[in-house]
Order: C-alpha cells, then structure tokens, then sequence
C-alpha cells in the first residue's frame, strides 16, 4: 500500500535492535587475558575471535636480502626463520601497509611502512657461535624482537645485568669460519596473508555452563555412588563436601560439555541427576599473545578491526541511488506481465 | 609456480565494487547483496543481526567457494522494510554495538592497568 518505508535507501529510519554486551576482566598480563563477554551472540564472540586471530596487524620481517650466508641452513630457511620472530608491534594499527603506501617504492627505508634490520655475524672462534634475534640490528627500538624487548626491560629491573639464561631466539648455529650477513625489512601485515604476522597464540572462548543439581535426588545416592559419579567426569566439576557429604559445584568452567555425567546418571538409573545447560549469551575468553602486542591490546584492535570492516561493507550511495531509478518492483513486475 | 598472490584474499581487485546489490526477479522485498573480499568473519554477524529484526523474513549468508574469495547475504523482508533498509539497518546496529563494546572494555582495561601500577 504505502511502500514509503523508506524507497530502498533506508538506513537510519528504522528501529534500532543494538545490544549492550557486558565485558568483566578476570585477568590481565601483557601476554595473556581471560574475560567475560555478556549480553551478546556466538556469532559476535566468535567474528572477534576471528579477527584476533587473522586480521590484527603486527610487523614481521617480510623481505630478506642476503649478502653473505656460509651457514649449514640455506637462504630461504633462513629467511622464513626471520619471518617468524615476534617483533613488538605497538606501532602497527597507525603504520600503512606497504601495498597502500605511496611514499616509497616499497622495497628499503620508508618511515611509513618498513622498518630495516642488520645482522651481521661472524664465527671466530671453536665454539659454536648462537645467531639469535638479538643480533638482529635496528635503529628504531620501537621494533624490537619481543624477547630482547623483554630481556631490556628485565637488565633494567635487574640493575643492567643481563640474565644469562635468555639468549634470544637462535636463527641458526655457525662454526669456525662461517658468516652470515644479511639485511631484512619487516612489514605491516595480517594473519590472513601469512601465520607470521597472526598475533594471536591461541584465542579461545566458552559458553558459560549453568548447572543444576537435583539435590533430591542426589541424596538418594549412597556416598560411594555419589564418589563414582564425581569420579565420572573426567574433568574435577563437582567435588564432596566433606562435613555434609553432599554433592557441590567445585568448578563449573571445568566443564567441558562432554555429558559424562548425564550418562553416568542414567547409568545408574538416575536420569535428571543434574542438568547442563550451556548460557548462549555469555563467554569466556581466554586470549594469549605471542608478545608482538599485549593481550588487552589485541582485543581493542580487534574491535577496532572489525568496526572497519563493517564500515567497508557499507553500501555506496551510487548503489542506493541506482535502485531508487527503477523505483518499485511491484511496477517491474507488472511491466514485465505486460 | 601459478600460486594466486596471498593478498587476493583480501584485497578488493581494482574495478571491482565491495559490495553489489541484486534484487530478486521474482519476489517483492527479496535481494541479494555480494561482498567481495569477506568470509565468515562478516557474513555471520550480519546474518544474526538481521534476524534480531523482526521485519526480515529471511536472512542467510553463503561463502560460495573457498577460493571465490566473497560471500553472499541473502535478505527478504516484509513490505515494511526492504532489503537495503535491513541491510544499512544491521551494520549500524553492529557498529554501534562495536562502539558500545570498545568503551566498556576501555573502562575495564584501564580501571585494570591503575591497580597495577598501585600494586607498585
């Protein structure tokens, strides 16, 4: 009757179906994170997760030019062994990607989107020499491998004495003679294009289990069968209280939906024992980073990502415009019966 | 040898629109809408989205092929709506969900760096 409603290009008069997730964090490292995310969908937790994994940027080395190499690993094993250092990368949501950059032919200096690095290294000595990423040389201490970044932070704590035990990441082992020179330019990338520039480790969530026990029922069992059935799960869920004997929640999290303990009731011809139900609204994350950026910054990144990839899959105007010339399609429709 | 480049996988092609929209030859309020460049990440939270809204009939997304590097939202509303305005409609909601979600975890994470820096 009316088709107003907004003629196609719509947008903006329509109600508004927004939900407000809740966030709680219950623990925070600069490497690692658990949190809780409510009030939202599975389908949100896990297009953040997605994300975390695949389209965070960090900074890796990209391109490998070798002067030298009379090491026992050939260049490109070298090469890929380089890729793979985590290399701080507080800087890279503000860096461009050098396929976007116009201020550099993309290969070398670029204050923009690469950061150059120097390793020159060689054995003098009996000893097996250790080439690790601290001997990766940058002028921007902002770029730092993650483990000398840390190992920094720590001889500072320590009073400029160096732990011994950390050595970096080895690259390769040199002998007497043997030299490796090379020079390396890492670039602003995401996981999708290569697993180097992932920074996530691994990036994990749950529903949150809800638990019932039939506490009736439950002290229908003898104190052996109460054992046996906490015994059943193969994670510790359920625990006994030792002063009243009775059945208690000892750690919903544990819970790992494998139903062992609805079969077991059933086992023992107690069926509705307990009752699982997974809380499709709720979450929790836990999140590790592979020290390229801290955890907390990986998930505002990640929803910072995601919101411009949203704004990217925003209809042009042209679109909007071109569908309004055709107008109705109850007219197409009569026109082409015509 | 013949490897397609790694960005092809997420670089939209020059020439080529991000998003494109085909209406349904056949049915009032129905259309197609094709993202180029997008896969699960975007396709299912949109597709939720739109069924939070009562006024869409139908809402589904395909990622036709894993080297056909787009995907395809597929909407139907009633003749209250359209397609386009349930489209628009849904990435604001997720937009502003996303904006929502940034603030409070903002608030916490920083709420979370203040009691360390106390703990020194």
């Amino acid at each position: 009757m009316e088709g107003a409603g907004g003629g196609g290009s719509g947008g903006g008069s329509g109600v508004s179906y927004q939900r407000f997730p809740r966030v709680r964090i219950r623990e925070m490292k600069d490497e690692y994170m658990k949190f809780e995310l409510r009030d939202t969908d599975a389908s949100m937790a896990n297009a953040l997760r997605r994300v975390m994994l695949s389209e965070v940027p960090t900074i890796a080395i990209d391109l490998v030019e070798i002067e030298v190499n009379s090491s026992v690993l050939n260049d490109e094993f070298i090469a890929h062994r380089l890729g793979l250092i985590p290399l701080c990368s507080e800087r890279a949501m503000e860096m461009r990607f050098s396929r976007d950059c116009d201020a550099c032919d993309g290969d070398g200096e670029c204050p923009y989107c690469s950061i150059e690095f120097q390793l020159n290294v060689r054995c003098d000595s009996d000893q097996t020499l250790d080439v690790t990423s601290a001997d990766l040389h940058c002028h921007d201490h902002r770029f730092l491998p993650v483990d000398v970044a840390q190992r920094a932070l720590a001889a500072e704590a320590a009073g400029g004495y160096d732990a011994p035990e950390q050595r970096g990441i080895i690259i390769v082992k040199l002998r007497r003679g043997q030299e490796l020179r090379l020079r390396a330019i890492a670039r602003k990338g995401i996981g999708k294009d290569h697993a180097k520039w992932s920074p996530g480790a691994t990036v994990t969530f749950m529903y949150e289990p809800e638990i019932h026990i039939n506490e009736e029922l439950m002290e229908t069992l003898t104190h052996n069968e109460k054992l046996s059935w906490i015994e059943s799960s193969p994670t510790k869920v359920f625990d006994l209280d030792p002063k009243t004997d009775q059945v208690i929640v000892a750690d919903p999290e544990a819970y790992t939906y494998d139903e062992e303990v609805i079969k077991k009731a059933e086992a023992i011809g107690k069926p509705g024992l307990v009752e699982i139900y997974a809380r499709e609204d709720s979450f929790i994350f836990t999140v590790e980073s592979t020290g390229a950026i801290p955890a907390y910054q990986m998930v505002m990144n990640a929803i910072e990502v995601l919101k411009q990839k949203l704004d990217a899959v925003r209809l042009s105007d042209d679109i909007q415009d071109n569908d309004d010339q055709f107008g109705d399609l109850t007219r197409n429709i009569q026109g082409a019966a015509l | 040898m013949n490897a397609p480049d790694r960005y092809e996988r997420f670089v939209v092609p020059e020439g080529t629109k991000k998003v494109s929209y085909e209406r349904d030859t056949k049915i009032i309020n129905a259309a197609s809408f094709t993202v180029e460049r997008e896969d699960h990440t975007i396709g299912n939270i949109v597709r939720m989205q739109l069924h939070r809204d009562p006024n869409v009939l139908f809402a589904g997304y395909k990622l036709p092929h894993p080297l056909q590097y787009k995907i395809i939202v597929r909407i139907h509303t009633t003749s209250q709506s359209s397609p386009m305005q349930a489209y628009n409609q849904a990435i604001t909601d997720l937009d502003k969900e996303l904006d929502y979600l940034k603030s409070a975890f903002e608030e916490r994470i920083s709420r979370k760096l203040r009691r360390v820096d106390m703990e020194y």
